[in-house]
C-alpha cells in the first residue's frame, strides 16, 4: 500500500575515493612548504618570552649566520646538578661547564662553517633561546664571553605576542 | 582475436602512501618561525678624552628582581608596560625641529645642512694637516690622525644622506638627534628574561614605529617592509638591494636605536 517502497537486499552504493590522493598530496604539499623542519630535540625547558616587533631569522638560518643557544631548566635529571638550576644546551649536549663553555663551542662553529657562508665574525649571530624564568645573570655572562671573541652579534628569542595577550612577566 | 585491454592499476593505496608522507612530514617540522631581537655587542675602543654624556641624553630603564620597571623617575608596575612605548617615542620628538623653547631634560637636535657639512669637512682636513706635521715629531699624534680620518668619512656618509633626504622631502635641513642620545637598559642579576625582552620589545616597538612613519611620508613605503627585503635578499647586489639599504640607512640616521645594556652588578 504505501508509496515509498523499502529497497530490501540492496546495499548502499560506495563512495568515490579516487579524489582522495589529490586531496592528501595537496595538505601535504601545503605543509611541506608552510613549516620548517626541527633542527634538535630541546633538552631544556624552553617557555618563549613574548615579544613584538622581533626580526625573522629565517634568512639568517639559510645564510647558516646563527647559532643557537638553548638555556632552561633540563627536561631529564636533576636540575639541582647545574648553576642556579639552569642547564645551557649546545646543539645536542647539556655541557657541564655551563654557559662558559660557550668560549669553545663558538670558536668551533665559526671554524666548521660551510665555504660559501662567509659572513665575518662579528656578524655571526649567537642567539639565546632562553626560558622565562632564567635569570639575566647568565646571559650577561655570555655576552662578556662573546665580546672577548669578537662575536659582536646577539639575538634575544622571543615569540610573537598576539595583540590581544600581555607579556608573560613573573609578578612577585 | 579481439585486442586485450590494459590492465588498470589499482590506486586504492596511494591515499595511503600519501597519508603516510603527510604525517612524516607533521611530525619532524615546526610551525613556529625563529625570531629574535638583534642586537650588537659594542667593541672595546679607545676613545681619546671621551665627553661626558650628558643626562638629558639618556633614557634609564631599569629592571629589578621583582620585575618591577623604573623609566626615568616613575615606577612602571610589570602589567603597565606598555606606557614605555608613548614614553620613548616622547623622549625622542618632543625636541625635534625645535631650535628654540626646548625641553631641557630631553636631548637636543641639531640641524644639518649643506653648508655646515662642508664647512665640518674643511676644519677637519686642516686639523689633519695639523697633526701630519706634529705626527713627524711625535707619536702619539698618529692616534689623532686616525681619528681626524675617521670624522672626514663619518660627514661625507653625512653628505650623502642629506641627499637623499632633501630628495624626498624637498628641505635642506635634516634634522639630528644628538648622537649621544640612548636608551640605557639596567637590570639585576635576577631579572627575569622575560621581562628583559618585554622591554626591549617596546623600545623596539616605540622606535619601528617612528621609523615606519618617516618613511612612510619621506619614501612612501614602511621601514618595516624595507627591512624585510633587506634582510631576505642582502646577498644580491641589486639596485633595488642598494637603494634600500641607503634609505634604511637614512631612516636609522634620523631614528637612531641606540641602547646600552649595562652589566649588572647585583
Amino acid at each position: 500500500m504505501s508509496k515509498f517502497k523499502k529497497k530490501d537486499g540492496k546495499a548502499a552504493p560506495g563512495i568515490n575515493t579516487s579524489s582522495l590522493p589529490d586531496i592528501v598530496f595537496m595538505l601535504l604539499f601545503f605543509f611541506m612548504v608552510a613549516t620548517t623542519t626541527k633542527e634538535i630535540d630541546p633538552m631544556v625547558q624552553v617557555r618563549p618570552a613574548k615579544g613584538i616587533g622581533m626580526t625573522d631569522l629565517t634568512p639568517f638560518k639559510q645564510r647558516s649566520e646563527v647559532d643557537f643557544v638553548y638555556l632552561g631548566a633540563p627536561l631529564k635529571g636533576d636540575s639541582d646538578k647545574f648553576e642556579k638550576g639552569i642547564a645551557v644546551q649546545y646543539d645536542g649536549i647539556l655541557h657541564k661547564d655551563g654557559i662558559r663553555h660557550i668560549r669553545q663551542w663558538k670558536q668551533e662553529k665559526f671554524a666548521t662553517k660551510p665555504a660559501e657562508f662567509t659572513a665575518p665574525r662579528e656578524e655571526v649571530m649567537t642567539c639565546f633561546k632562553a626560558d622565562e624564568q632564567v635569570p639575566m645573570g647568565i646571559l650577561f655572562e655570555a655576552r662578556e664571553i662573546l665580546e672577548e671573541i669578537n662575536f659582536n652579534t646577539i639575538g634575544y628569542a622571543a615569540s610573537e605576542k598576539g595583540t590581544n595577550q600581555t607579556y608573560s612577566i613573573r609578578q612577585q | 582475436m579481439a585486442k586485450r585491454e590494459a590492465p588498470e592499476i589499482n590506486a586504492g593505496s596511494m591515499a595511503d602512501i600519501a597519508f603516510l608522507l603527510l604525517i612524516f612530514f607533521l611530525v619532524t617540522t615546526t610551525m613556529d618561525k625563529d625570531t629574535a631581537y638583534m642586537r650588537k655587542i659594542p667593541k672595546k675602543v679607545e676613545v681619546l678624552d671621551p665627553e661626558p654624556v650628558q643626562k638629558k641624553n639618556i633614557y634609564k630603564i631599569s629592571i629589578n628582581s621583582k620585575q618591577n620597571i623604573q623609566a626615568r623617575d616613575s615606577i612602571i608596575k610589570p602589567e603597565d608596560i606598555e606606557q614605555l612605548n608613548s614614553r620613548i617615542k616622547h623622549f625622542y620628538l618632543i625636541n625635534r625641529g625645535k631650535s628654540v623653547d626646548r625641553n631641557v631634560d630631553y636631548p637636543y637636535y641639531a640641524v644639518v645642512s649643506k653648508t655646515i657639512i662642508d664647512g665640518n669637512i674643511a676644519k677637519a682636513y686642516t686639523q689633519l694637516d695639523n697633526y701630519e706635521r706634529l705626527a713627524e715629531k711625535e707619536t702619539k699624534y698618529e692616534k689623532y690622525m686616525e681619528q681626524a680620518e675617521n670624522e672626514i668619512a663619518e660627514w661625507n656618509r653625512k653628505k650623502k644622506m642629506l641627499d637623499i633626504y632633501t630628495r624626498a622631502s624637498g628641505k635642506s635641513d635634516m634634522p639630528e638627534i644628538a648622537f649621544q642620545a640612548h636608551v640605557r637598559l639596567e637590570s639585576f642579576l635576577d631579572t627575569d628574561y622575560s621581562a628583559y625582552v618585554a622591554v626591549q620589545s617596546e623600545i623596539e616597538k616605540a622606535v619601528t614605529e617612528l621609523r615606519d612613519e618617516e618613511a612612510k611620508t619621506l619614501f612612501g613605503i614602511t621601514y618595516t617592509a624595507m627591512r624585510q627585503y633587506y634582510q631576505t635578499n642582502m646577498l644580491e647586489r641589486t639596485p633595488k638591494v642598494q637603494e634600500y639599504k641607503e634609505k634604511m640607512d637614512l631612516i636609522e640616521l634620523l631614528f637612531p636605536l641606540r641602547i646600552i645594556e649595562v652589566k649588572p652588578k647585583r
